[in-house]
């Protein structure tokens, strides 16, 4: 709620706010933000701003130091990955492969690897702080998104067309080379991931 | 060999001849001859001058060349002294400076032990304010051996005052007794933990002044000084007593407290008028005030040194020695008093008996000085050890003990000071503080819940803001609520090592997914088996909460989730559990409070929309005094009471708004006193107030932060409220004088969002802070 005349904007979500009022507040440069969360808020904020427009949720600002904007990054896939690791939870049928919810290896290894994400990205040992990372901590992020690459590989269906998830978590890989190409073997639709990558295996 | 064997060929052939010219001659005859003998001889033969000074400058050459080496030698080995002598020295230095700056953390210590003391009971804690300005000017001296020696030196001269003046206010029998007893119970109660030397030591300290005693009792009865001045070296005995007696016994501190206040006014008022003190006396105060002095000296360097520290051996023993000299001081000084309203007009006594004094004095005083000498290292700490332990038991001075515990202190310090924590946590500073708080409480035995809060646990893995939390009833579980989509179950006592804070780090045992959006509230049943939760996809979960001891990665257990209650139809900021009829009380942006069966998963049982005048509700709870009606506070700014039973508004409780911008009005949390009828509700104009649930009338409203105020909780017991607000920081107050009686900053801003909410574990003594940073804080 932005309030009336002259005052400064709050960017708060109050209680008692509408879902379609959330983030209901006009959009901040990078520059200007002055909290040590900026670079989450920053992402989160493009992200909301257009969904598909993977290429500018991906671009540094200025003067950005590249781990932490990595590492941030990769916060948000996770948290964005919980939304993918619910609908798995609701939607999962018996299969051949398996009869209940239960033994579902696809949710057990979503929860796993998310759990575990939430675990190591947090970890006070590793990352201590959201403001500076340091070198051998950022080498962990690599680890990180081969798990979570195969947590898409195990689905992959219309979720992406609301969110363009794995499209960007693939473009965001890529770019920054934190896992090698050979991996890749979810098919993404998008022409632009096979002009910059040459031989691409496919699924 | 041959050439040296060759000159005094040479030589010893031309002796017999005379000149060099001549000397070629019998060379060459020798030459000659030893050419016709050994080939050995041929070669000794061949001498030459040329040859001769070629190796007489060879020779020279190689002395030359080894004295260079030689001297190349010493001056390697002179640098290399040189070096290690300044390595020494930097260590040295680097001792000092370590030392010196325990002491300065020690003086931090003794400050905040004294303003927290102030805080708990209004008055000065007469212990630590004495000893800072002296204390930085001792500093200044560094704890070097010398200015110990010379403090030493000032106690003995002190000592033997003190027996002088003793013997002036003179002895009766009934004293000694008391003495002996006061002695005995002091020796009993540290001979229980010291050494057997320091036994011996005090006994034969205490032997040496009986002894003296009963031989100066028979010398003369009490030739008093003046009344005035011998009154005031034992009221510097008496502070210097309440020094160490604070420090020996807590239980004591209020009454020698009480006692050293009144002395030091009537010092005070006595010093005054007291013109007619003589050369004598003057010379015995300013010894006095040496021995204050060192004294606080003393007992800096003795809390401030480590069990391996050196003169202070020499120290500590002689305070013991002190301890029993005070408590006879203070006897004697209650019998001189008695006396000296019956005496009147005496005089001191004459140099020669001072003089013998004096010898007798230092005749006892050579023993404590030999014992720690003759006494190992260890020895005098260790014994030091239990009696302050014991002393101390309360504080937990971990400074004056083993050398481990003095480096963990200082690393305590330091990482209290380094952590982000502000003015709030410099309760952090001090280890000790939670021991303190604890023996204070149970000194006084006023409530359940401790005085001062220290951060202990910090909650690490979410992914985003968290919004809300709620403690388990009985175990020490927390569930916290956030904008991540998840909830997450963390489990207290199951802490994994942090390296490097202070504060523990703890690991989820559960994720709770279900949620398509962020989750903004939750609440738990009343016995922990079940917990809910609303987001913002409108709808509550309920979940079945697992054991607090499941292994993190089990399998995934969907009958975890108990199923979804649907019926509102926009994000759910507010639940409430009641205990009474197990039901759960919702409130949504949607404009409806609803009411739902915990038991089953169904719609509603009721719905309040009241049409929306009273704008969006915001927050909702029970009213804990009568279990049917509830509180809702609405984004108007108004708050209401309902009954759920006729689902009628009973009552709209007072607020006088202005009709100026609407977010200002906005309330973001109504809370219930769990036992008195209010109603207590956190504005966003950073205000608290208080209502009458029954007048509806408003009681108080206070300015709480600085920012909007978020939420709030109350203790258990009713007696204090906690605050959380935009501005970062947590505040806890006492309800009955509405005073503010402690502040964290605790959280990080994420755009201008800071602590969400806080909470109260029901039945253990924790507090949990949920902030936009997505962390949240365990307190103790």
């Amino acid at each position: 709620m932005v309030m009336a005349e002259g005052a400064a904007v709050l960017r708060r979500n109050r209680p008692g706010t509408k879902v379609q009022d959330f983030y209901n507040w006009p959009d901040e440069s990078f520059d200007e933000m002055d909290s040590t969360l900026a670079v989450q808020q920053y992402i989160q904020q493009n992200i909301r701003a257009d969904c598909c427009n993977t290429d500018k949720i991906l671009e540094p600002p200025e003067g950005q130091e590249e781990g932490v904007w990595k590492y941030e990054h990769l916060r948000q896939f996770c948290l964005e990955l919980n939304g993918l690791a619910v609908k798995f939870q609701r939607e999962c049928h018996p299969d051949t492969s398996h009869k209940t919810p239960k033994e579902c290896p696809a949710i057990h290894y979503t929860r796993h690897t998310l759990d575990g994400a939430a675990c190591l990205l947090n970890s006070n040992k590793h990352f201590l702080s959201r403001v500076s990372i340091k070198e051998s901590s950022v080498a962990k992020l690599g680890s990180v998104c081969h798990r979570i690459y195969r947590i898409f590989s195990h689905i992959f269906d219309e979720y992406e067309n609301e969110t363009f998830l794995c499209h960007r978590f693939t473009k965001f890989v890529m770019k920054y080379n934190l896992m090698s190409k050979d991996n890749l073997i979810v098919p993404i639709l998008g022409e632009e991931v096979q002009n910059s990558v040459s031989g691409e295996s496919e699924a | 060999m041959d050439e040296q064997a060759g000159p005094g060929v040479f030589f010893s052939n031309n002796h017999p001849g005379a000149g060099a010219a001549k000397g070629l001659g019998p060379l060459a005859e020798a030459a000659a001859v030893s050419d016709g003998a050994a080939a050995a001889g041929a070669a000794r033969a061949q001498y030459s001058l040329p040859g001769i000074l070629h190796f007489l400058q060879h020779e020279w050459a190689r002395f030359e060349v080894e004295r260079a080496q030689w001297e190349v030698e010493r001056a390697e080995l002179q640098a290399q002294i040189a070096f290690l002598q300044g390595e020494r020295k930097g260590q040295e230095n680097l001792k000092k400076d370590l030392v010196r700056r325990i002491k300065m953390l020690e003086y931090a210590l003794k400050q905040e032990r004294a303003k927290y003391h102030k805080l708990k009971y209004g008055t000065e804690l007469n212990q630590g304010d004495m000893k800072p300005p002296s204390y930085d000017s001792d500093e200044g001296n560094e704890t070097e051996v010398q200015p110990q020696q010379n403090s030493q030196l000032m106690w003995k001269q002190g000592r033997q005052l003190l027996r002088q003046y003793l013997q002036e206010v003179g002895y009766t029998d009934t004293i000694l007794d008391v003495k002996s007893k006061r002695v005995r119970a002091l020796l009993g109660f540290s001979s229980d933990v010291t050494d057997r030397e320091d036994d011996k030591n005090q006994d034969s300290v205490i032997n040496g002044t009986d002894a003296e005693v009963k031989e100066t009792a028979m010398i003369g009865k009490s030739e008093l000084t003046d009344s005035a001045s011998v009154l005031d070296n034992f009221k510097f005995l008496e502070n210097a007593a309440a020094d160490f007696s604070d420090e020996d016994e807590d239980e004591d501190v209020d009454g020698r407290e009480k006692s050293v206040i009144d002395t030091s006014t009537i010092v005070r008022k006595k010093a005054l008028p007291d013109t007619s003190e003589d050369r004598d006396t003057k010379e015995a105060l300013k010894e006095f005030d040496f021995l204050v002095a060192s004294e606080e000296g003393d007992s800096e360097s003795r809390s401030a040194g480590d069990g391996t520290d050196w003169e202070k051996e020499d120290q500590c023993l002689v305070p013991e020695a002190w301890n029993v000299d005070q408590g006879v001081i203070t006897k004697l000084k209650e019998q001189y008093k008695k006396e000296r309203k019956g005496k009147k007009g005496v005089k001191r006594p004459n140099r020669s008996k001072l003089q013998d004094m004096l010898a007798n004095l230092r005749d006892v005083d050579e023993l404590p000085s030999l014992q720690p000498s003759v006494g190992s290292p260890s020895r005098p700490s260790s014994s030091r050890l239990p009696e302050h332990e014991i002393n101390r038991a309360d504080e937990v001075e971990a400074l004056t003990f083993p050398p481990s515990s003095g480096k963990s202190f200082i690393m305590g310090a330091d990482e209290a000071l380094e952590s982000e924590l502000g003015l709030g946590e410099l309760a952090g500073l001090t280890v000790a503080n939670e021991a303190d708080s604890l023996a204070y409480d149970i000194a006084n035995n006023k409530d359940a819940l401790r005085k001062t809060w220290n951060p202990k646990f910090t909650l690490r893995s979410h992914f985003d803001g968290i919004r809300a939390l709620a403690f388990h009833p009985i175990e020490p579980v927390l569930i916290t609520a956030s904008e991540d989509h998840t909830l997450k179950m963390w489990n207290l006592q199951k802490t994994a090592p942090a390296k490097k804070s202070t504060s523990l780090d703890v690991e989820p045992i559960y994720t709770f997914r279900a949620h398509k959006g962020p989750v903004l509230c939750v609440v738990m049943s009343s016995n922990g088996e079940q917990c809910y939760s609303g987001g913002t996809d409108g709808l509550i979960q309920g979940w079945n909460t697992t054991n607090p001891n499941i292994d993190p990665y089990d399998s995934y257990d969907p009958s975890v989730l108990r199923g979804p209650l649907v019926g509102h139809t926009d994000a759910v900021w507010g639940l409430a559990y009641s205990a009474a009829h197990h039901r759960l009380l919702s409130c949504s942006a949607d404009g409806t409070l609803r009411v739902w069966n915990t038991a089953e998963v169904a719609p509603a049982l009721s719905v309040f929309s009241d049409n929306q005048e009273l704008g969006i509700p915001a927050s909702v709870d029970l009213v804990s005094s009568d279990p049917s009606h509830m509180v809702a506070s609405f984004s108007k700014g108004y708050t209401s009471i309902f009954n759920m039973e006729t689902q009628q508004r009973i009552l709209t409780l007072e607020s006088n708004l202005d009709a100026t911008t609407n977010s200002s009005c906005q309330i973001n949390r109504v809370i219930s006193h769990p036992t008195l009828p209010i109603s207590i509700t956190a504005h966003e104009d950073r205000h608290i107030k208080f209502y009458d649930n029954n007048t509806g009338k408003l009681i108080h409203s206070m300015v709480a932060h600085l920012e909007a105020v978020t939420s709030l909780a109350v203790d258990p017991n009713g007696l204090y409220l906690m605050s959380g607000s935009h501005d970062c920081s947590i505040r806890l107050w006492n309800l009955e004088s509405k005073t503010c009686i402690q502040e964290f900053t605790a959280h990080r801003k994420k755009f201008e969002e800071s602590i969400h909410d806080v909470a109260f574990h029901p039945s253990k003594c924790y507090i949990a802070s949920a902030g936009a940073d997505a962390l949240a804080k365990v307190f103790v």
